[in-house]
């Protein structure tokens, strides 16, 4: 599993990068870069624009997200911005506001 | 590494990986193991873990605060701060416990609140000021100008012939100060005396 975890009643205003996996349970606001795979769990919620490679939604994002490789809305999540990834999964369930793009094979 | 603690993905502590970067608030009622960096403010109402990898450049306000990592910036503990070993840390620190160990690096002010009043560094204090008289004064005349070190402005500059029946005096006397003995009268002896010599030889 990921090495970073921001626990459930974690709050983070500002900016997170890193070249890991990132697991959220938390809220963070701001800007988040990673070169790996990003978890935002159900009890999260984001408002940050993010750029990953993949990220995994179950829990509550506002904010533009762009993957370089994939974007997975999970059931019960809830998402406001555009997402731009060459592959984007809906999960039926997931709750959804905004742009997807789905053209853009390399940022 | 003694207080490394692996919760694997068990959802009741949070984790800075070695490569993140955190540059802002960062606020929170559990604890707290960074591995990576984390810039900008941290409060937590639990503990705050630096592991030797981890960097903080925070001002830093928590319950307790392991630090085997670098902290640079201030930190407030309610309970308590602890530099390990492998701690480096530049900054203050305000808590009413601080724990520094051997090895650990540390640059800065502590504070652990209410500086408890030791009678017995108070004693010690004034017998070195009862023994320190005597030799305060014939130092003091010694050097013509007024000396910084001492503390006890002892007013009039006095002539180098005083000193020594000055010390004398306050010897036989014990610890009691006695009052300094007028240099005068001294002078005006040798000086008559010198006068009579004169007078004698014409």
């Amino acid at each position: 599993m990921a090495n970073t975890v921001i626990g459930s009643s974690i709050t983070i205003d500002g900016e997170i990068s890193g070249d890991e996996d990132l697991v959220i349970q938390g809220t963070v606001k701001g800007k988040i870069s990673l070169k790996e795979s990003l978890f935002v769990e159900a009890s999260a919620s984001v408002e940050a624009d993010i750029e990953v490679q993949n990220v995994e939604i179950t829990g509550k994002v506002t904010g533009n997200i762009a993957a370089t490789d994939k974007v997975e809305l999970k059931a019960d999540c809830r998402v406001v911005g555009d997402v731009r990834a060459p592959r984007i999964l809906i999960a039926d369930g997931a709750s959804f506001k905004g742009n997807v793009d789905m053209d853009v094979k390399e940022r | 590494m003694a207080a490394t603690k692996d919760f694997t993905a068990s959802g009741e502590s949070t984790i800075i990986g070695p490569s993140i970067l955190i540059n802002g608030k960062l606020s929170g009622d559990e604890d707290l193991t960074v591995r990576g960096r984390v810039e900008g403010e941290l409060s937590l109402t639990k503990t705050l873990i630096v592991e030797p990898s981890g960097v903080v450049k925070a001002n830093v306000q928590v319950r307790n605060a392991i630090i085997s990592g670098v902290v640079v910036g201030n930190i407030s503990a309610t309970e308590s701060v602890e530099l390990t070993r492998e701690g480096r840390m530049v900054g203050d620190i305000h808590s009413p416990r601080v724990i520094i160990v051997d090895g650990a690096s540390f640059r800065g002010r502590v504070d652990m609140g209410n500086a408890e009043p030791r009678p017995a560094s108070e004693r010690p204090a004034q017998r070195a000021t009862t023994v320190s008289r005597p030799a305060i004064r014939p130092a003091m005349v010694a050097a013509p100008a007024r000396p910084t070190i001492v503390s006890r402005p002892l007013g009039k500059p006095q002539p180098p012939a005083a000193p020594v029946i000055a010390s004398k005096i306050d010897r036989g006397e014990g610890s009691k100060p006695a009052p300094p003995p007028p240099p005068q009268p001294v002078l005006v002896g040798e000086a008559g005396k010198k006068k009579v010599l004169l007078k004698k030889k014409k």
